[in-house]
């Protein structure tokens, strides 16, 4: 059995009386594809900003690595080797793709300079960038920014990445391209937790699946198990 | 009116014209340094730094105490003036404004508009200290850096000149900001700076310790500031409250360069000192605060963005 890169324990949060997040606990093995699903306002992105140290937690705990990082800065969580994208591309948008990811590779990566060049064009070249390269990254048309958005992830040589919703508006053809690049950057050895509403990307590429909804966990399990279960049914249906 | 009258006449407004061009444009890259460390810190982190003035005279009477122990010339001040002017930028930042940014409000999930005001109340509340601080210390009398270039003058022609300070000034005006422009695109705290600048929710999860970073702008603000300030220093007198007019003036070149636009200061300044100095020379000395400021109303009622803003 393969070992345990993140666990979380009993994560809460609250905006005011909105309980966002509520005693959610979960694992994360090493080298699988954890899918998230939920409906709007479930508490899927809350959760990323929280493992990611966007956003204090109220209650809980977060281990990476066997290491308490509950408490860790956003920065220092990066260069332990976590990493998130958004689902609305963020671009540094006066910077080059290039310029993009020589930032995450130097301060989120730990490389030194001359590292760079030759890190940043594997990863252009796994995310289909790399004539995008000198490119503004503020000039990049949709789909080249949610690429984009993985490349400058991947660039911090993450452990552990955290995919936001990536798939959402785009095409069948473009959506299997997506779930063939996170394949891939799953063999390179990361493990991946993905947040996704296209039902197709979570029951074909995810090896493990968990439900959420109105901040809880309510369901997980094998994808298709989770799709069949009552609760789910019942939280997306409403049967 | 003959003819050599007339020739003489155009050749007196051809010197205007020329001179103001000229001076304007010498001042404008003293109104450069002025202001670059406001743009700065409002490009970097959005913090509309209300003691700025203040911080320049800091720079000022720091080089008075070091002439006390050290008679030598003010420009020798700068090596140890600029460095400490940094280190209080750091410092402060880390320990003061980082608590009570923008950014800090925004994580504390406030509206970006009460946000806003936090820094600007602490700012300014700052400035009111500073400049009773330094009345406390060095009383109400007015300060000079003395010098031996003060009445120099560049002859230009027999009936064109520039004051030397002043062109001194502008050359290192402009050499700071091309050092800045390198120092941001060419290095790696640079990068920090200007990704943490485009976003400051992202940069941390690149790894950037925005913290650090905003420090560091602080620091090369105030650094710039305590520049400005001996070289103010040794152009005119200058006493503990004298900060906002300053802060005005960086303000006007800000505004018309455009928010965050370190060449936009520049061209701000320069165009300010131009349009000060040939309204001088139209409409008399008492026109030439007033045609710097219609020359601001104007660009914040067709372009208030500034000419360069991002």
């Amino acid at each position: 059995m393969a070992d345990t890169i993140l666990t979380v324990q009993g994560l809460s949060k609250a905006f005011g009386a909105l309980r966002v997040a509520e005693n959610v606990s979960f694992e994360v093995e090493e080298g699988e594809i954890l899918g998230i699903i939920g409906p709007n306002g479930a508490g899927k992105t809350t959760i990323f900003a929280m493992l990611a140290g966007n956003l204090p937690m109220d209650d809980g705990q977060i281990m990476l690595h066997g290491q308490d990082i509950s408490s860790t800065p956003a920065h220092e969580r990066s260069r332990l080797g976590l990493a998130r994208t958004y689902q609305v591309p963020k671009p540094f948008t006066h910077m080059t793709v290039f310029e993009n990811l020589k930032v995450a590779a130097l301060f989120g990566g730990g490389l030194e300079e001359v590292e760079c060049e030759g890190w940043i064009s594997q990863v252009l070249d796994l995310t289909g960038m790399a004539s995008a390269r000198d490119t503004l990254a503020g000039r990049l048309p949709l789909l080249l920014r949610k690429r984009h958005e993985l490349a400058r992830a991947l660039a911090t040589r993450p452990s552990i990445l955290l995919v936001d919703e990536v798939a959402a508006g785009l095409t069948d053809l473009e959506v299997d391209e997506f779930i063939a690049l996170i394949q891939e950057i799953q063999l390179s050895g990361i493990t991946v937790i993905w947040i996704e509403h296209v039902m197709k990307t979570m029951l074909t590429a995810t090896d493990r699946l968990m439900a959420l909804a109105g901040g809880r966990l309510i369901a997980s399990g094998a994808p298709q198990d989770v799709i069949a279960s009552e609760e789910v049914r019942r939280v997306y249906l409403g049967v | 009116m003959t003819p050599e009258e007339f020739n003489i006449e155009l050749y007196w407004s051809l010197i205007d014209i020329v001179n103001g061009l000229l001076t304007g444009s010498v001042i404008g890259g003293y109104y450069a340094m002025i202001s670059i460390g406001l743009a700065m810190t409002f490009g970097v982190m959005r913090l509309v730094n209300l003691a700025h003035g203040d911080f320049i005279i800091v720079g000022a009477y720091l080089a008075v105490v070091m002439l006390n122990f050290l008679p030598v010339s003010p420009f020798f001040t700068l090596i140890i003036v600029v460095p400490l002017m940094f280190c209080l930028g750091y410092v402060l930042q880390r320990v003061l404004i980082n608590h009570v940014s923008v950014q800090a409000m925004e994580r504390k999930g406030l509206s970006t508009n009460y946000g806003l005001m936090a820094p600007i109340l602490v700012t300014f509340g700052l400035g009111i200290f500073i400049s009773h601080l330094l009345l406390g210390i060095f009383e109400s009398d007015a300060r000079q850096l003395k010098n031996s270039l003060a009445f120099s003058a560049i002859r230009i022609s027999e009936d064109l000149n520039i004051s030397l300070l002043r062109f001194i000034f502008f050359v290192i005006g402009v050499i700071i900001l091309i050092a800045l422009h390198l120092y941001l695109n060419r290095t790696h705290a640079g990068r920090a700076i200007r990704a943490a600048s485009d976003d400051a929710e992202i940069s941390p999860l690149m790894g950037i310790n925005t913290a650090h970073v905003y420090g560091l702008a602080l620091g090369i603000s105030m650094a710039i500031a305590g520049a400005a300030g001996v070289m103010i220093g040794m152009i005119r007198t200058f006493q503990p409250f004298d900060g906002p007019q300053f802060l005005l003036i960086a303000f006007g070149a800000v505004i018309i360069g455009g928010l965050g636009s370190i060449v936009g200061s520049l061209v701000g300044g320069i165009l300010l000192g131009i349009t000060q100095v040939l309204a001088g020379t139209y409409f008399g000395p008492s026109a030439q605060l007033v045609g710097g400021y219609m020359l601001i109303l104007f660009v914040l009622a067709f372009k208030p963005q500034g000419l360069f803003s991002r």
